[in-house]
């Protein structure tokens, strides 16, 4: 090879590298990082990406450069040189290959062993998801619909589900773990940064699967301290909750609880569904859907929604729930 | 007759059609017609019967019928057409018939709507079925991102929208690449070997029959009462087993599908072992023939894994197996083991082929020897055995035993190296070469520098802290379409073009094959490259509603997507067009050295009217008068060196 087409080489690949460092700098390619496992984690992925753009400028000047130099002229029958091949060469492109990925695999396996650790006293929460709603249970055994977490502790979230697969992710702590029947599954996560973030449920689980979403509240110590004290109590009256927990919002449309679901009939309407339905009084219909969804379906919709709530949801705060849908959207 | 091929090609004729009622008997489309509603009557009569007997009720169990349907009426189109002849005519004791030409080749084109045992009439009835379910699974991918365009519900409801997002997928992989790859095989393979066809000619046209019927079932599954499948094309139980009925249709298209890949897998590999031309060693065979060898091994190996899996769901749904039922003592994630113990293997399904056609394209384009051609060789095999070593790298956050995370990282990095070495030695091939950028070679260069980004995005995903982020989010979506679309379809679409003239004896149109790839080239980058951005910023994927702060970059995703969709008429047309009223092409316009462009275009109906002779290796660019082959040479010529 000559010196002058080593120096084009050279040339084209600065040129391509620092195209890609520019698109990789300038987008903000990853969400703010929110917990020590998420600033490991961006590490990693930046070790990774040093080592793509250096392969990636390498293979584009290749490229570029021989579509540029060898294309063929109109008129030209020529074969090119009978070249069968370069030992040397091949054990060159073998060899630098393999010595790459296996630094990506250890500086992996660091990373992830560092990101399983929960130390000696971490704050436990329990973490059960089903169609369509998250639930947060604490070590003093109140739950909730969403999650509260102190800064600079480490939290180990478990997980499981009672019904089908679903998956615990929160972009800016870059864990995520699957909720799988029968197995509880553990992350650990060691929040940082004060703020709230979407929980997202990431394997798609039925029909509210995209409306599966919750948030967790990072906040500071002294805050979290007061939060425990206080028994978490959310503004807004006591059906709300029950509501969030359940996921209702899910699949249903209710304003005073701000959600939008389109799976099932929209609850705004419930006093015009409940006279058309004709079954009992307002209270007794909207007791009687949720306990056996498929009494009465309402018609246009398919018998989609889960028979768990009757013995999901104990008695009082049943009762709760049917007060905050009775009383309707202008609450 | 002594010599099977030496009689003349008058001899080669169709036999009289049937005439009377024999018309009704024998098979085709007109005994499709009585034959299948026979047999669908059966699939409905047995289980009724054996649960009126047993007491069971209700008589008329959806879920049940429709498990028997799938056999019964699938069963029967098939004998009706007649993809049992033969046998029935063997095993019912008849006089046997060696050398029955009846069904072999095609002398018009109704000869490409019957069951017909030529292994170029079969390539191209696979080639165009595919494109077919192609163009379906493109029109559903567009239909869903158009309901993506805005964040809310626009046109479909949540249950329509998974229907469309699992559809998409399923025809894509199961309808499109893997047969359209198994089509192509079997149109070049045989006469690149220098065989007169493939080893099971019967099995060979009973492989292709499977693929429509899957297909259909697939797509009727989609207006069954009460939905269509709508658990993704990956399908995970429970939630699988507790789906719509159109459930079922899913789990027993892929049965059919996954059959008639086994048995065309099977063939491959009997034809490239025991039919190759004197002289056709191994380091003698074309990379195309390599690379169906070495894919014929993952399929043979893996596939009946996902049927498997397949079974295993369904049995849960009509049979109350519990095989992944947690509360019945199932075990749910052993589900994802069988399932991703084929399906890993099947993305190297789905692109080794791709390679073997990149190889030839960019050696017969730049004139030029294939570099490290026994490298290039070694590395297919090096994939196939890592290949099986990787599944359980989509099941990093599933909750899997937590040892097994690191391993099954380190060989999916490993994998990149074998990977590596093809790309490299794409690129040493091409160099010092004298290129001509014809249609095939732009999709060959688009397929490397596309694979390229989707191969350094695995490497992202292989890093389990990375994937942990990244899993099941809208950059799994970009690298899957990466590797899918600008590796595996861009190769196909080389494939098609190269090929083209050898199979119709026709000229594609060259301008408008440019405009194709660049309208497909750009529309693709469009399309899927925002989707790494959206995915790591976080957004899930198989969602029909989203976040308000992605609205805007999905409805620019959205855009490009038509485009890109619109970009397929071009090929569409050209195709059509040319086969109608292309220029001639000639035996071998891209003056190549293998095999298939030796004879004419398209090929006599055996191929070769004598057995050809191997004398050299098959990319001797760049040395005068070097031969691969000598045609109709003397049976005592001397075995070249190699």
């Amino acid at each position: 090879m000559r010196r002058g087409s080593i120096i084009q080489l050279a040339a084209i690949a600065l040129v391509a590298g620092a195209i890609c460092t520019a698109v990789a700098l300038a987008i903000p390619w990853l969400p703010v990082a929110a917990g020590q496992e998420a600033v490991r984690t961006h590490f990693t992925y930046w070790f990774v990406t040093i080592i793509c753009i250096g392969v990636f400028s390498v293979v584009a000047a290749v490229l570029t450069y021989t579509v540029w130099k060898f294309r063929a002229g109109p008129d030209d029958d020529s074969d090119g040189p009978p070249t069968h091949g370069n030992t040397k060469l091949e054990i060159v492109w073998t060899a630098i290959p393999a010595v790459l990925v296996t630094a990506i695999s250890v500086v992996s396996a660091i990373v992830l062993a560092q990101n399983g650790q929960a130390g000696p006293n971490p704050l436990i929460v329990k973490v059960h998801a089903q169609q369509f709603a998250w639930s947060f249970t604490y070590p003093n055994g109140q739950t909730y619909g969403y999650l509260t977490v102190p800064t600079g502790r480490h939290v180990k979230l478990e997980i499981t589900t009672s019904d089908v697969i679903h998956s615990f992710w929160v972009p800016q702590l870059s864990q995520k773990q699957d909720a799988v029947p029968g197995m509880i599954n553990s992350i650990v996560i060691t929040p940082t940064r004060v703020g709230t973030y979407p929980v997202i449920c990431t394997e798609l689980c039925g029909l509210g699967h995209a409306l599966m979403r919750s948030h967790v509240d990072i906040v500071s110590p002294a805050n979290y301290a007061a939060w425990v004290a206080t028994g978490g109590k959310a503004a807004g009256p006591p059906g709300l909750a029950v509501f969030q927990q359940n996921g209702c919002g899910g699949c249903h449309t209710f304003t005073p609880a701000s959600s939008t679901g389109t799976v099932g009939p929209n609850l705004d309407n419930l006093a015009a569904l409940a006279k058309r339905a004709n079954r009992g009084t307002l209270a007794a219909f909207i007791e009687e859907s949720i306990v056996k969804p498929s009494a009465y379906l309402e018609p246009g919709y398919p018998d989609a929604m889960p028979h768990i709530f009757g013995t999901q949801i104990p008695p009082g705060k049943l009762k709760q729930l049917v007060q905050y849908l009775a009383a309707g959207p202008k609450q | 007759m002594t010599d099977l091929h030496a009689h003349t090609h008058d001899e080669h004729a169709a036999p009289p059609a049937p005439a009377g009622w024999r018309r009704l008997t024998a098979g085709g489309w007109l005994r499709v017609l009585w034959l299948t509603p026979l047999f669908f009557g059966f699939g409905l009569g047995l289980p009724v019967l054996l649960r009126y007997a047993a007491g069971w009720h209700p008589l008329w169990k959806g879920s049940v019928l429709v498990s028997v349907e799938l056999v019964t009426t699938p069963l029967g189109f098939l004998v009706a057409i007649g993809g049992f002849d033969y046998w029935a005519h063997y095993a019912s004791g008849r006089p046997t018939r060696v050398d029955d030409h009846a069904s072999h080749g095609a002398r018009s084109w109704r000869d490409y709507f019957r069951v017909n045992t030529d292994h170029k009439v079969i390539g191209i009835q696979y080639v165009v079925t595919t494109i077919i379910f192609f163009c379906i699974g493109g029109l559903f991918a567009m239909l869903f991102r158009a309901e993506l365009a805005q964040p809310g519900d626009q046109f479909f409801n949540p249950q329509t929208y998974n229907v469309l997002v699992s559809e998409h997928a399923a025809l894509m992989i199961f309808l499109f690449v893997i047969p359209a790859f198994a089509g192509l095989g079997n149109y070049v393979i045989p006469l690149m070997i220098g065989a007169a066809d493939m080893a099971f000619p019967r099995l060979n046209a009973l492989s292709f029959w499977l693929l429509p019927v899957a297909g259909t079932m697939l797509l009727v599954g989609m207006v069954t009462p009460g939905g269509g499948p709508s658990s993704g094309w990956t399908c995970y139980a429970p939630l699988c087993s507790h789906q719509p009925l159109g459930q079922v249709f899913f789990n027993m298209g892929v049965q059919w599908a996954g059959a008639s890949s086994i048995m065309t897998a099977l063939n491959f590999l009997v034809t490239i072992i025991t039919m190759r031309a004197p002289g056709m060693t191994f380091w003698r065979m074309p990379l195309l023939v390599w690379a169906n060898f070495t894919t014929s091994l993952l399929v043979v190996i893996a596939t009946p894994f996902i049927a498997g899996s397949q079974f295993f769901v369904m049995f849960d749904r009509v049979l109350h197996m519990n095989f992944f039922e947690a509360g019945g003592g199932g075990y749910v994630l052993g589900y994802q083991h069988i399932f991703w113990f084929y399906s890993h293997p099947a993305v190297y399904i789905m692109i080794l082929p791709g390679f073997g056609i990149i190889s030839e394209v960019i050696a017969v384009m730049s004139r030029k020897p294939v570099f490290g051609y026994r490298l290039m060789a070694l590395s297919l095999m090096a994939i196939l055995v890592l290949g099986f070593s990787v599944w359980a790298h989509h099941m990093f956050v599933a909750g899997m035993a937590g040892w097994l995370r690191v391993p099954m990282m380190v060989t999916s990095m490993v994998i990149a190296v074998p990977t590596g070495v093809k790309v490299f030695s794409w690129l040493a091939t091409m160099w010092n070469g004298r290129i001509r950028f014809t249609t095939p070679m732009l999709f060959a260069l688009g397929f490397i520098s596309m694979f390229v980004i989707g191969g350094l995005s695995g490497i992202y995903l292989a890093s389990v802290p990375i994937d942990i982020h990244a899993s099941d989010t809208y950059f799994i979506v970009a690298h899957i379409h990466y590797v899918l679309f600008g590796g595996s379809v861009f190769t196909i679409f080389a494939g098609i073009y190269y090929w083209f003239p050898k199979m119709t004896g026709k000229m594609y149109d060259e301008k408008l094959g440019q405009l194709h790839f660049w309208l497909t080239f750009i529309g693709f980058n469009l399309t899927f490259f925002p989707m790494h951005y959206i995915g790591l910023q976080g957004m899930p994927r198989r969602v029909a509603d989203y976040a308000h702060r992605f609205a805007d970059i999905n409805l620019f995703i959205s855009i490009a997507s038509f485009g890109l969709g619109a970009s397929t008429l071009v090929f569409l047309y050209n195709m059509v067009n040319s086969w109608a009223h292309g220029r001639e092409a000639g035996g071998n316009p891209w003056r190549s050295l293998t095999l298939e462009w030796q004879v004419s275009s398209p090929p006599p109906i055996f191929n070769f009217d004598e057995i050809p002779q191997v004398v050299g290796n098959p990319y001797e660019y760049g040395t005068p008068g070097a031969r691969h082959a000598i045609l109709g040479a003397p049976k005592t010529e001397p075995v070249g060196a190699d």
